[in-house]
């Protein structure tokens, strides 16, 4: 395979905006013959500083981890049904820890070429606080980064091919 | 989905008038019945009060955080109050509170849920944005503080 992009990998969080960020990825994986990944962070990070600000208690903890680990299994299948409506095998990979960090590593250990996510706060701030993960994903990646916007115009080209 | 993009005018109450914990439930639930986010205020206050029932979501430094998964929501809901004079929410350190963010998600979106609920944790490390958002004049003022650039 030639050409700029050949492994891409699009993160999913469960939002709409992520799963668009998924079409437009099998999008341009068709397009492309690129390699797609998708993958799902488990952020047993947020869930620890839940506990630790004493927002959430452990048995909530113990039960926001079993839903987050159901919505992986979930959305991952999804995108790869999606993938495979079109043609396009979809590796899913599935991890825990800080998100943004284990995007970051995936994208290392894959030697990916672009990160594509969804689109992002429409609200700049310059207060840290107030990125979320997919901001400090794109901060963070060392590749390109691409982010899906304008929902609709990616529905129909899904749909055109 | 961002913390900041949930914060709207039209879901900031201030200053509010409860004077206790399940009256300043009840007026931030109507605060999200006015904004024409849930329909069905007693399924989301069964929903809190439940959740409260395992424990006081009174933090400590003035800050509480009712949260609830509910059926009642299509996607992630945020209402944020603010008590000048403090609200007894049965907070860990025996303090009243007086900024409250009620965050309402529904049980199929845990990632989104978790991650507002760790944003506003950030926050209360803050003592400084603490301070300027309970000393807000109006809802205008504190939309200004999320969306300072």
């Amino acid at each position: 395979m030639k050409g700029p992009i050949r492994k891409i990998l699009v993160y999913i969080d469960g939002t709409e905006q992520s799963i668009t960020a998924a079409q437009y990825a099998i999008l341009l994986s068709h397009a492309t013959g690129a390699e797609l990944t998708a993958l799902y962070v488990v952020n047993t990070r947020a869930l620890n500083d839940l506990v630790n600000a004493r927002i959430f208690l452990e048995i909530e903890q113990e039960e926001y981890q079993r839903d987050l680990e159901s919505d992986a299994e979930r959305y991952l299948k999804h995108v790869k049904s999606l993938g495979l409506e079109k043609g396009i095998s979809i590796e899913t990979d599935k991890r825990s820890g800080t998100v943004h960090q284990e995007i970051k590593n995936a994208i290392s250990e894959k030697e990916i070429d672009l990160l594509i996510i969804g689109e992002l706060s429409r609200i700049r701030s310059r207060k840290d606080e107030f990125y979320n993960e997919s901001d400090r994903a794109m901060r963070n990646a060392h590749c390109s980064v691409l982010i899906v916007k304008d929902e609709e115009r990616v529905i129909d080209l899904f749909e055109e091919i | 989905m961002a913390l900041v993009d949930l914060i709207e005018k039209n879901v900031i109450k201030i200053p509010m008038t409860a004077e206790s914990k399940t009256a300043a439930i009840d007026e931030m639930i109507e605060v999200l019945v006015n904004a024409n986010k849930i329909s069905h205020p007693g399924a989301v206050r069964q929903a809190i009060l439940k959740r409260e029932d395992l424990g006081s979501t009174g933090l400590e430094n003035g800050i509480a955080v009712p949260h609830a998964k509910c059926d009642e929501v299509d996607k992630l809901i945020l209402a944020l109050g603010i008590s000048p004079r403090g609200i007894d929410f049965e907070a860990m350190d025996g303090n009243p509170s007086h900024l409250f963010f009620m965050i309402l998600a529904p049980p199929d979106q845990s990632g989104p849920h978790i991650e507002a609920l760790a944003e506003i944790a950030k926050i209360t490390r803050s003592k400084s944005f603490y301070k300027l958002l309970i000393t807000a004049a109006n809802a205008e003022e504190v939309v200004e503080l999320f969306h300072e650039e």
